[in-house]
């Protein structure tokens, strides 16, 4: 199945606002979480003339890509309300031939809720290594702040204690 | 051309990142698993300008609205929407939304514990005996009607003219300082109404449209369009236009986004916009860049202009307005060559003293530059365009006698003629002397001027609660002034629980119409249109005989028919028409009411030197004024030494609106005033940090933004701002006055036509306070997030 994701133009993103409060109407979050976050970088001035002033709509943890909308074949709310226009939504492998076509675009797959996505965590059950059946030999001593195996710092009979 | 083709379905032009699966073609109505979806295209409330953005409204088997889409029916919205129409349940189902009419006893003004519901029957009962008492014994001209901005009521001249009978209806911003200047600049110049920039919104299939002609270059002036859709155009058509190739050239004291894009920014010392106009035409006429076939036949006192305009040099423009003089010359060539060019001016126009010569230039330049009613340029509406709003039932519900008593019509009657408005300032000593007569009763018209558009609002405050011995408030949400003054509370009914018109521009250069349809009900709230009609008929019978509903007076006000209402509904199941738009109509005799070819002035041309101005006792042709608080006054600047510029938007509100709108407040939770990183170093203030400003007239407090934006001499602040999570009995009365900007703004500093305000362009000083007075969002959530 292809991987469906969001081209955004941040070129034109003037940070009106629209995509962050559609998508919490859609998805009824409440105040404090969003499934789309406009993120700002400037304005600084590059020289006397030019500023650097871009505004970039990125996907948070919260964004589901409208599954409900896109599974009846609609686009995503930030898609269809944006007010520049600048969001659209595809199959990546298109998206990344438009991405192609202009400086100042960037390509986005979000995954909702990643940590949930992983699943609950299920124990393989795999046990690859049998404990083997081996007779032991004890030493009868234990030495303490060994660094090296050949400096030996202190060592203690324990042969007494053993009652060997 | 006939009405009927006016109001013409319009064509659909469907955006590019619009899905297969989409409503294109769906009627006004239609169902949709299992919800009933009613298209729509708003003006108000919630406020905003009528722009008619396309709207779907889905409504469950319950009769709730449960969401809201944007129609991409629409041609110039094509399905987008703004953040305030997406939060629009959030809005209408607020729990702290006003639903019922109340009342409250006049001595408990201010105290928001003492309101008491009341039926609409009740509500009218007092309303009627304070009516009959008051006008018996002062007159209806003791009756004035605020005016807001905005709203459909805002605007809504019925009112003052039929409901109350009173020559007052007065919008309380000093000199008018907002979009009527503009007006009343290129009405007395040019004999038109706004000459909006052309962005092919009433042409089938938009900018591709054959008569399109791709703006070279856009001056968008003292304006922020994308976050204010100014006066009904859609502000993102900007975006439109410089994804297909439109420059920018952007005049503006602060950089914002649009200014970072121009090619060409002049980042001029506010209020001195009149010197860059002038400076303007001195380099097109004396460089020969203007249109001398425009300027030969079409244009009256060229050569008077052409010597006024040597005043102004372009080195001594970039004198007073600190921008490079090279920059100044750029500018002024870019324009002036580019075909077609237009300019899109701001607000900032009217907000300075010479606010009249500012719109003066600007109408020269696009005049001189042959820029008037081309494709990509300046559309001009013709004689049909507009509806007579202010005029309509002016003789029949004032009366000749009354007329004559309008506040400011003898000393301003540029301004209070054109408008049907009592001049301001003026009114506000009416309010606190008495003088020429009293003020006795008040109606907010979708206003809350004492948190927005009144200077000096303590001073409105105490005259209104004063002056007014009964006030009367209509609106969707309790708000300061109606708190502090009122008597009685009505409720307003939201664009989803009503019919209605929709105009661009207030009807003076319709784009769009649209029309509202009515989706839902809640509690009983009524129209402006309802109010009028029903308030009006109690009040006074018969002025209103010829309507037998409310929806025929509104048909015979916005639609100019009397079918009752059948027209309308007919009509309005287009949803959203293109107003036909034709070019070069100054040719054909489509401007002037004689038939004849020119324009509707004096002299038939584009006055650039005015006969009206002149009349009107101003210079005819453009000057400059320096801003009385500046640096022409060097005493004053040690005191206060930064420029206060105030007023631009943000999209999460419409002026003092959408605070209770938990998700619209998230976007800017707190009054933010942007300082230079340089200032603020210099004053030891951090970003994020509250400081204290003040001016000559008052103070507040506004957290500090320290960011580029604004210059080393320039400090930016928001405006209207009011905090409805806190108490609102007085004094406190939602912490009304300390975040209020205009409080450091003065009355009484307008032109010699009465119009015009230094309200961005005053000075100020800063300093740093300890206190933080941070919005604290999950409070904002607890009492507004949860809707009923």
């Amino acid at each position: 199945m292809a991987t469906y994701g969001l081209l955004i133009d941040y070129e034109y993103c003037t940070n009106c606002g629209s995509c962050q409060v559609t998508c919490k109407e859609e998805h009824a979050y409440p105040v404090g979480k969003t499934g789309i976050k406009v993120l700002s970088d400037g304005p600084w001035k590059i020289d006397d003339e030019h500023w650097n002033w871009n505004y970039f709509p990125v996907l948070t943890d919260l964004c589901d890509l409208c599954a409900t909308r896109t599974a009846g074949g609609r686009e995503p709310m930030c898609v269809h309300h944006c007010l520049s226009n600048i969001i659209t939504y595809g199959p990546v492998e298109e998206l990344a031939k438009k991405l192609d076509e202009k400086p100042k675009q960037f390509l986005m797959v979000p995954q909702f809720n990643p940590i949930a996505a992983k699943g609950e965590f299920v124990p393989s059950g795999k046990q690859k290594h049998r404990a083997a059946h081996i007779e032991v030999q004890g030493t009868g001593k234990a030495s303490y702040a060994v660094h090296r195996h050949d400096t030996k710092v202190g060592e203690i009979d324990e042969t007494d204690e053993l009652g060997e | 051309m006939s009405e009927d083709e006016f109001y013409k379905k319009a064509e659909v032009v469907k955006l590019d990142t619009l899905s297969d699966v989409n409503d294109i073609g769906k009627p006004w109505r239609y169902e949709e698993d299992g919800l009933t979806v009613t298209r729509t295209s708003p003006w108000s409330p919630p406020g905003c300008h009528p722009v008619g953005c396309g709207l779907k409204l889905y409504v469950n088997d319950e009769g709730r609205l449960v969401k809201v889409e944007g129609d991409e029916n629409n041609p110039v919205t094509q399905g987008r929407l703004c953040p305030r129409c997406i939060a629009l349940k959030d809005y209408i189902y607020n729990p702290a939304r006003l639903l019922h009419p109340m009342k409250r006893d006049p001595k408990d003004r201010g105290n928001a514990d003492a309101w008491e519901q009341v039926t609409w029957d009740e509500a009218f009962d007092i309303i009627k005996k304070e009516y009959d008492r008051i006008t018996a014994a002062y007159g209806r001209e003791s009756i004035v009607v605020f005016a807001g901005t905005g709203r459909e009521g805002g605007t809504f001249a019925p009112y003052g003219t039929m409901c109350f009978g009173t020559p007052n209806f007065c919008y309380t911003q000093s000199g008018y300082a907002c979009y009527t200047p503009r007006l009343a600049a290129i009405a007395y110049i040019a004999g038109t109404t706004y000459p909006e920039w052309d962005y092919a919104g009433a042409l089938p299939g938009r900018w591709d449209d054959d008569r399109y002609e791709l703006t070279e270059c856009l001056v968008v002036w003292g304006k922020a369009p994308l976050e204010s859709n100014p006066d009904g155009f859609f502000g993102h058509a900007v975006i439109d236009a410089m994804r297909r190739g439109t420059r920018l050239i952007v005049i503006d004291p602060r950089v914002n986004w649009l200014a970072t894009r121009a090619d060409i920014h002049l980042q001029l010392r506010a209020g001195t916009d009149t010197a860059m106009g002038m400076a303007w035409l001195n380099i097109i006429i004396n460089e020969d860049l203007y249109d001398h076939d425009f300027v030969e036949y079409w244009c009256y006192g060229f050569e008077q202009l052409a010597e006024r305009v040597q005043e102004m040099p372009p080195e001594k423009a970039a004198e007073i307005c600190d921008v490079p003089v090279e920059k100044i010359y750029a500018a002024a060539r870019m324009y002036a060559q580019a075909k077609p060019a237009a300019i899109q001016w701001g607000l900032a126009a009217d907000q300075k003293t010479d606010g009249m010569q500012n719109g003066q230039v600007t109408v020269d330049l696009m005049a001189i530059t042959g820029n008037l009613d081309v494709p990509g340029g300046q559309i001009l509406p013709g004689t049909g365009a507009g509806h007579n709003e202010s005029g309509f039932g002016f003789e029949k519900g004032v009366g000749e006698d009354l007329q004559k008593k309008m506040i400011g019509l003898d000393q301003y009657p540029a301004y209070c003629m054109i408008i049907l408005n009592a001049h301001a300032d003026l009114m506000l000593h009416a309010l606190e002397t008495g003088d020429p007569y009293p003020i006795k009763m008040g109606f907010y018209a979708g206003n809350n001027l004492m948190s927005c558009t009144s200077m000096e609002p303590k001073r409105w405050h105490d005259a209104i609660v004063k002056s007014l011995e009964f006030c009367i408030g209509f609106d969707t949400f309790m708000n300061p002034s109606i708190e502090a003054s009122c008597d009685i509370f009505l409720p307003l009914s939201t664009v989803a629980e009503r019919e209605g018109t929709v105009f661009t521009h207030y009807a003076p250069c319709t784009v769009t119409a649209g029309f509202m349809h009515k989706a839902i009900e809640v509690g009983e709230t009524m129209t402006d249109f309802e109010l009028c009609y029903e308030l009006g008929r109690r009040l006074r019978p018969e002025v209103w005989e010829e309507f037998d509903t409310a929806k025929e007076f509104m048909e015979a006000l916005r639609l100019g028919r009397r079918e009752q209402g059948k027209y309308f509904d007919e009509v309005s199941k287009n949803v959203v028409c293109q107003i036909p738009v034709d070019y070069y109509k100054y040719e054909r005799g489509e401007m002037r009411q004689d038939g004849q070819p020119g324009f509707a002035t004096p002299t038939g041309r584009v006055e650039l030197w005015s006969t009206a101005f002149n009349q009107f006792g101003d210079d005819p042709l453009p000057y400059f004024l320096e801003p009385e608080f500046g640096p022409a006054n060097p005493e004053l600047m040690k005191e206060y030494p930064y420029i206060l510029t105030t007023g631009a938007r943000t999209t999460a509100f419409f002026h003092s609106e959408h605070r209770q709108i938990a998700y619209l407040r998230e976007l800017n939770p707190d009054p933010i005033v942007e300082i230079n990183p340089k200032v603020a170093k210099d004053l030891g203030i951090t970003d994020g940090q509250w400081v204290r400003m003040w001016s000559p007239f008052g103070e507040c407090v506004e957290k500090a933004r320290i960011t580029e934006t604004v210059d080393e001499k320039t400090i930016h602040a928001q405006h209207a701002w009011w905090f409805p999570e806190e108490d609102g009995s007085e004094p406190n009365l939602y912490g009304n006055f300390r975040s209020n900007i205009n409080n450091l703004l003065p009355n009484d500093h307008y032109g010699k036509l009465g119009f015009g305000a230094p309200n961005k362009c005053l000075v100020c000083n800063i300093e740093p306070v300890s206190e933080s007075y941070d919005t604290d969002m999950d409070l904002i959530w607890e009492k507004f997030g949860k809707l009923v």
